[in-house]
């Protein structure tokens, strides 16, 4: 069967990187590479304006919110005391302040 | 500025190290990058991601090959990963233009043409080039690292992490390999 290339031509093929030079990097390399880089690092520096900690951020207040309410409930409540230190009555209350003013006819 | 005093100055965060670093390895790297890719953009993106990569985990090289092996693995590594991750797309995209996903167009790509390549020489090496890409993986590596960038037996032997020897048998397949494609062309 007759091949695409003669012996001489897959040789001269083989041989067709010889001489090679090496190829530049493109012009701007550096600045292109820096702009590249600088985005990551700007990331870094305002992580706390991403969504996704702006989003955590307030998820972490409303918790605290809801356990703080939760626990304001759940707390018995406590039965004023009058400054003796007796159970508060209306009347220990009264006795207090005095509110059981006579009659300014008595 | 010896390697050293560079390596210092790069585990420092020192710009002017880095800046020192990317003059002295842009090319090879580049270079590198493009006899494996045969793609001028994708070869500027892989020696970016290099550099990148460089400069992350700079403290984490111990030192235990030259800082050029180091830089040359990474290209290498970046440049096989990217071309395994093009293979996958190309075999896939059967499937997904089946399915109606037209965003990625799979396409066969022209031929390359290495600009270091000697101008009566353009038309044969883009021959060589298109049989290189049908390589597998580590002849074709060892093949582009001792024939384009010129590195010598030794030098290939400590990026690749195999022996000498090992290398001139990678390079005498990828030869033979070569030959045979090439007398295997119909007309």
């Amino acid at each position: 069967m007759k091949n695409k290339f003669s012996k001489a031509q897959v040789e001269s093929i083989m041989e067709s990187l010889g001489g090679i030079q090496h190829a530049a990097a493109p012009n701007f390399f550096y600045t292109r590479l820096k702009a590249k880089m600088e985005p990551a690092e700007e990331k870094r520096t305002f992580f706390m304006l991403r969504p996704a900690f702006i989003t955590a951020a307030l998820a972490v207040l409303l918790v605290a919110n809801v356990v703080s309410l939760l626990q304001t409930k759940q707390r018995p409540n406590s039965e004023p005391t009058a400054v003796s230190g007796k159970p508060a009555t209306i009347e220990s209350f009264a006795t207090a302040y005095d509110m059981n003013t006579g009659s300014v006819y008595e | 500025m010896t390697e050293q005093e560079l390596l210092f100055g790069l585990r420092h965060g020192e710009e002017s190290a880095f800046k020192e670093l990317v003059t002295q390895f842009q090319d090879k790297v580049f270079n590198t990058a493009l006899g494996l890719l045969q793609h001028h953009n994708e070869a500027e993106d892989i020696a970016q991601e290099v550099f990148i990569q460089v400069f992350r985990s700079i403290q984490q090289f111990k030192g235990d090959s030259l800082l050029s092996t180091w830089i040359y693995r990474i290209t290498v590594t970046k440049s096989l990963d990217l071309l395994r991750s093009k293979k996958r797309k190309k075999r896939f995209g059967f499937l997904s233009n089946l399915f109606g996903d037209n965003n990625m167009p799979v396409y066969e790509p022209e031929d390359f043409n290495h600009p270091g390549v000697l101008q009566e020489k353009k038309e044969d090496a883009a021959i060589l080039f298109k049989m290189i890409d049908q390589l597998p993986e580590n002849q074709r590596t060892a093949f582009i690292l001792n024939k384009v960038e010129e590195l010598s037996y030794r030098e290939i032997a400590a990026i690749l992490h195999t022996t000498e020897p090992a290398v001139d048998s990678l390079l005498q397949r990828a030869k033979q390999n070569l030959r045979k494609k090439l007398n295997d062309l119909p007309p």
